[in-house]
């Protein structure tokens, strides 16, 4: 019977219902797409934030002082302690290995410059070569392949012409130091280190803007800096780019102060302390350091963005649930006559309203998968739109929107029916 | 008689008509919570994003000649330039580097800053200076050094450190260690005047970096502005931080954006369901003021000063509660004082307004409605 009843009233009377489904639909969607980019976004502006370079530093342990102005070392090859690149795969199997970006090692040496073919042939100089990776294939232990390098750590150096392919003969010139000399795309230099005589040919592949000092340097490949300096298969220091969470008031303790489950904690999240604990971990003997320019302002930006977009989503939120009430009180109300005659034919209170609460959750339950399904599109539209990147859906999420929409039409319907239920039915019927 | 009949449709239909109006309330807080924040978001952001230091250089064109380690020399009056355009809400700081020897004889290399030593907080503020770190400009005698250059030179707070530069020494007293977490720390900082004297460069400079707050239009308008007033030197912004907070504002502003116009098509909604099902109510009213004469107009009309008269009710209300809202917001998120907007209460009322009539799209059916059909009972 209850059945019959149920099954009547959707066949009966579709339209009544349609609005109240338009609108759990509609609600839903908005909740369930502002709830997903909320999820995602603090991932995807961590992301974001990665542009501005790298928030690592891996430098020697016992090194003598860097005489570092504007991110290039003017020190001679002699002076200071080395790293090597053999190690550097072991940067991908810490905890944290996904959350490592991209990494590139530097080594600055002090060469003295002859550029010999092109417009300003003939011109001597001393500068300063800078080695490092633009895009480089490192092989990791378990056999893949990583891409990794300045591209990476230094996306808004800009280049005109192109970069050196690795351990080829070519370099690329800062724009500054180009424009003093009159160096352009072609020409070729004639490069030595400061100690040792012999010198080598560089083709100039590309001029590169940086905004830093570097624009008064000249970058080669690494393998090119070991070979004029002797330091083969080492290199200066290493600029990391992590995703990390922003800090919090529990990852600023001690360490070593944590008890064995707040350490587990500390070690499993990805805070920058942790990572670069992490990488410690594997190189014993450097210091690595945070650089806290890009890392305090990265956490503090995160934190406070992240916050502000869950209050912007909990009053989509309670704006949905308002809509979906309101629909819902509002069609409730038209079935006073309904509950009338029911009353009227000796049904119990108890019976009436569980047929109605009945008839609401199933509109919840149709109306909430459809609203997921629009949703989790709108969501992947946002993503899309606002940062490139299609945001997933979480399944997840389905059952929460299913139970809200219950609960929002249940509470909506309620006092309607409570109402009607509890008059008497003669005038009702009569129509007042 | 207009005014009896608005009166009386109003108390009618209390229960939906609140319902109505609490959706109205409810968008028209969040909306106008949004809009106060909206123009202070950015600005707080920009804020947030000095904390990166530096944003523009200004800097002697390459030029042949000079050396490598120490690009062509800038003549100091260009502060006088550059400090003037502080409306620009930004903070100025020449800089001259020197590759000098420091410690005792013969010492080892470091590289020495000499800038402003009373602005170097200002400029990078996630330094941590221990020991005295308020000096002021014109402190001849005092210098702050990075950690690793303390350690390596057991230079701590309140001891001497001597400088040597070709045949030229100073004489510092070390007031304080900065704590960079960068390159900084293994730099030596004193006033202008003492490394200019140590340099033998009286009244130059290197280049001058700047830290100036807003969006990436304000900061080309300023990068402008100094350029067209220096015309012979280089004013570039920093990339590394300028194509990347621009990016992100940009971002941020969207999301909000659409979130706010979501919450409105929902309040919209609302709207909609609670008029349609007053409509479905209202037919024989409205058959009964037909036959009695009135136009489908006069009908139309009094629904609309009804929908109308609850838009203007929620509008109010919710932007009160919306001020409420983005104060706290700002309290809570920010930790600033944002202070309410009077431009953003009309706003907020032509929104509801727009929304109220969406929603009230049913009432027009009733302009269909045949006076005997709905008299007859059907």
């Amino acid at each position: 019977m209850f059945i019959r009843l149920l099954r009547e009233s959707f066949i009966r009377n579709p339209r009544r219902k349609l609005l109240t489904c338009i609108a759990l639909v509609l609600g839903m969607a908005v909740a369930t797409s502002t709830f997903t980019v909320a999820v995602d976004v603090s991932d995807q502006l961590a992301r974001e934030f990665r542009s501005f370079g790298a928030n690592l530093m891996v430098a020697p342990r016992g090194d003598t002082l860097p005489v570092e102005i504007g991110g290039v070392d003017y020190r001679p090859i002699t002076e200071g302690a080395y790293l090597s690149v053999s190690e550097l795969s072991r940067l991908k199997t810490i905890f944290w290995r996904h959350n490592i970006l991209g990494f590139t090692p530097f080594l600055d040496v002090p060469v003295s410059v002859a550029v010999s073919s092109g417009k300003a042939a003939g011109a001597s100089f001393p500068v300063v070569l800078i080695g490092t990776w633009y895009r480089h294939s490192l092989a990791l232990e378990d056999g893949t392949n990583f891409s990794t390098g300045a591209f990476s750590t230094n996306p808004w150096w800009r280049i005109r012409g192109q970069w050196f392919a690795e351990n080829s003969s070519q370099c690329v010139v800062g724009s500054a130091l180009a424009e003093k000399y009159g160096i352009v795309v072609g020409d070729e230099l004639n490069v030595s280190a400061q100690s040792f005589g012999t010198g080598k040919p560089l083709t100039v592949g590309g001029i590169v803007s940086t905004g830093e000092s570097q624009d008064e340097a000249i970058l080669c490949p690494l393998s090119v800096a070991q070979e004029l300096s002797g330091k083969a298969g080492q290199f200066r220091n290493l600029f990391v780019s992590a995703l990390t969470k922003p800090e919090d008031a529990f990852s600023r303790r001690d360490p070593n102060s944590m008890t064995p489950t707040e350490f587990d904690r500390w070690y499993c999240t990805p805070y920058i302390s942790s990572i670069s604990r992490q990488i410690q971990e594997v190189f014993p003997d450097t210091q690595v350091q945070p650089i806290r320019r890009i890392a305090d302002t990265e956490g503090r930006v995160l934190t406070h963005i992240s916050l502000l977009l869950w209050i912007v989503t909990i009053a989509a939120l309670i704006a949905a649930a308002l809509a979906v009430a309101a629909t819902s009180a509002t069609t409730a109300m038209e079935r006073r006559s309904d509950v009338g005659l029911m009353k009227a034919l000796g049904a119990t209170n108890l019976l009436v309203g569980g047929l109605f609460i009945s008839e609401q959750l199933l509109l919840a339950a149709i109306g909430g998968c459809a609203g997921f399904a629009l949703g989790a599109g709108l969501a992947r539209e946002l993503g899309e739109t606002v940062f490139g990147v299609p945001t997933s859906p979480r399944l997840i999420v389905l059952p929460i929107i299913l139970a809200t929409a219950a609960l929002i039409v249940v509470i909506g319907s309620w006092i309607p029916l409570y109402r009607a239920a509890h008059v008497s039915p003669a005038p009702i019927l009569r129509g007042e | 008689m207009f005014k009896r009949l608005l009166w009386h449709l109003l108390n009618g239909n209390r229960i939906r008509l609140t319902v109505a109006l609490l959706a109205l309330t409810s968008g028209g807080a969040v909306v106008s919570a949004l809009m106060n924040l909206e123009a202070d978001i950015n600005h707080r952001l920009a804020q947030e994003f000095r904390s990166l230091g530096a944003n523009l250089v200004v800097s002697a064109p390459p030029a042949a000649g000079a050396s490598a380690v120490s690009s062509g020399l800038i003549d100091a009056s260009v502060m006088q330039v550059v400090e003037p355009l502080d409306s620009f809400g930004g903070t100025a700081s020449p800089y001259l580097y020197v590759v000098a020897r420091a410690g005792s004889a013969p010492g080892r290399e470091v590289v020495v800053a000499g800038t402003w030593l009373d602005r170097v907080m200002q400029i990078s503020p996630w330094w941590k200076i221990s020991g005295d770190s308020s000096l002021s400009r014109a402190d001849l005698t005092h210098c702050l050094v990075g950690r690793n250059v303390s350690r390596n030179l057991n230079a701590i707070s309140g001891s001497t450190l001597t400088l040597y530069y070709r045949r030229q020494t100073a004489n510092l007293i070390v007031a304080g260690v900065i704590d960079a977490g960068g390159p900084e720390d293994n730099q030596i900082f004193a006033n202008l005047p003492v490394v200019q004297a140590l340099a033998g460069e009286a009244g130059k400079v290197q280049l001058v970096q700047l830290s100036v707050a807003g969006s990436p239009d304000d900061i080309r308008a300023v990068q402008a502005e100094l350029q067209s007033a220096l015309p012979n030197l280089s004013v570039k912004p920093v990339p590394q931080i300028t194509e990347a907070e621009g990016m992100l504002l940009h971002r941020i502003r969207f999301l909000i954006f659409s979130t706010g116009l979501l919450i409105l098509v929902l309040t919209a909604l609302c709207i909609l369901a609670t008029m349609a099902a007053l409509a479905m109510e209202r037919r024989r009213d409205v058959g009964l003021m037909k036959a009695l004469g009135g136009s489908v107009q006069k009908v139309l009309r009094i629904f609309l000063a009804e929908v109308g008269i609850m838009a203007f009710a929620g509008g109010i209300l919710g932007y009160a509660l919306g001020m409420l809202l983005s104060v706290w917001m700002g309290e809570r998120v920010f930790g600033t004082r944002i202070a309410p907007r009077w431009e953003v209460l009309p706003a907020t009322l032509i929104l509801m307004l727009l929304v109220a009539f969406a929603g009230a799209m049913p009432l027009r059916l009733l302009g269909n409605v045949r006076p005997a059909v709905i008299l007859r009972g059907e």
